[in-house]
């Protein structure tokens, strides 16, 4: 394989608007998409209580948030595969190879990075306002409002991490998705397939193409941050 | 002017790492007056002034005040949000009406910075907000800690007469300070502390004239100086 084919197919690829493809893009946008919208709905709020609340069993949740970080895709896929498979507890909501199971596994495995990072960041916001908030009285769901409001430009950083890790994992989707063809394929698998077939230069390719879309979603950030930067309100 | 305990604290006493950083400190702070708290840097002023205000917890003694005063505090390098001067406002008061608002912008001198983000204020105009964010709730105590430090002559002055005026309309000022010109312009009160301990605690006059101890006859000398 000539070192340029892949960069070559990769263009043709993008090109050409195939509708295969534009499908599995289309996809692989939707389903991380969602799951990390998903994962900062439950992640932000709960890092922002981890990081302003001292509660009991606080450092519990925050070991075992810590913990699901390091957690392996497949493991999480194998997990969700025994919950949502026809005999599990959760197989009467019939999602098993369906673009929802996707949506569950990356959410499951992307919630924990969501919550380690932006506790991280409230934590520090949090230690800045905590003399104002104490001076003022002002009660918990008010502070977490604040902080979330306050962190927003981190927040997208978080967004950004949890999409890179959603959008690129491929261990858990292709377990409870299934690579089924113009229903569940998605970039990541879409890839794994075609090198297991030694179609090597199209695998480069749909990986090139996935790196185009990274590099498109960053750049959306920079102008979110760019105008938030001419707003002034990250100072 | 009434000679009425607002605040009274007994025996206040707290240990940081194993050191006494205040040392049963027994005063009380009267209504309507300001009162200064002067001492060296490290001495245990702010803590104190933090202790009175209840948003440090003491190890022992105990504060009295009466719980249906309210009272704002002004930090030595203000604490501001992320969001413009005219939003942080209105977190600091949120029942205030836009007209009200609009006014203490303008006494403030800030009203053509409303929607400057807070953070981007100069140090003169962040304290300014955060002197008009916490005389616009009424309130009925103010706690300062040293509320003109590092800022330029204009500014320092802007916020005396604030202080003045707050002090005039009935408000319990208590303050720390190291610019004694300042302290001797405006306290009623002093409470000087040496080493975690309150070893002063007099009226202004008085202590100014006549400092009773070695420490603080040479703390006015050498801020004199």
């Amino acid at each position: 394989m000539d070192f340029w084919t892949p960069f070559k197919l990769a263009f043709d690829l993008l090109l050409s608007s195939d509708t295969e493809l534009m499908g599995i893009i289309g996809l692989s946008l939707k389903v991380s998409l969602t799951a990390v919208f998903i994962s900062l709905v439950i992640g932000m709020p709960l890092g922002a209580i981890l990081a302003s609340k001292k509660f009991f069993g606080a450092p519990v949740l925050i070991v075992i948030s810590n913990t699901f970080l390091s957690m392996p895709p497949v493991v999480v896929g194998l997990l969700i595969y025994i919950l949502i498979s026809r005999s599990g507890p959760l197989g009467w909501l019939e999602i098993l190879y369906t673009p929802y199971a996707m949506i569950l596994a990356q959410s499951i495995l992307v919630v924990p990075m969501s919550i380690a990072l932006s506790r991280q960041i409230f934590e520090t916001l949090n230690n800045e306002y905590k003399p104002l908030f104490t001076s003022l009285g002002v009660n918990a769901l008010r502070r977490i409002m604040v902080l979330v409001v306050d962190a927003r430009i981190a927040l997208i950083t978080i967004g950004l991490a949890c999409f890179g890790r959603a959008i690129s994992e491929v261990g858990a989707v292709i377990i409870v998705g299934g690579n089924i063809r113009h229903s569940t394929r998605v970039m990541t698998t879409a890839i794994a397939l075609e090198t297991s077939k030694g179609e090597l230069a199209i695998a480069m390719a749909l990986g090139l193409v996935l790196l185009s879309i990274a590099l498109l979603v960053n750049i959306a950030s920079q102008f979110l941050r760019h105008y938030f930067k001419k707003a002034a309100l990250d100072v | 002017m009434s000679d009425t305990i607002i605040i009274k604290a007994e025996a206040l006493s707290i240990i940081k790492d194993g050191s006494v950083i205040l040392n049963a400190v027994t005063t009380h702070i009267l209504q309507g007056k300001i009162t200064m708290l002067l001492g060296h840097n490290g001495a245990g002023k702010s803590l104190l002034l933090q202790a009175l205000h209840g948003i440090i917890v003491p190890d022992s003694g105990v504060i009295t005040a009466p719980p249906a005063h309210t009272q704002k505090m002004v930090f030595q390098k203000p604490i501001l949000l992320r969001r413009s001067a005219s939003r942080h406002f209105d977190f600091l008061c949120p029942d205030i009406s836009q007209t009200e608002k609009m006014a203490w912008f303008e006494r403030a001198g800030l009203i053509g910075q409303m929607d400057t983000p807070a953070r981007q204020l100069s140090g003169g105009e962040q304290q300014k907000l955060a002197f008009i964010g916490a005389l616009a709730s009424k309130p009925d105590l103010l706690f300062l800690d040293e509320p003109s430090a590092n800022l330029d002559f204009e500014a320092s002055a802007k916020i005396e007469s604030l202080i003045s005026d707050a002090h005039k309309n009935g408000v319990t000022i208590i303050m720390t300070t190291h610019n004694i010109a300042q302290a001797h312009r405006l306290a009623d009160h002093v409470l000087f502390i040496e080493h975690g301990k309150l070893i002063e605690d007099r009226n202004a006059k008085d202590f100014f004239a006549n400092p009773l101890h070695d420490a603080a006859q040479a703390y006015i000398a050498h801020h004199h100086a």
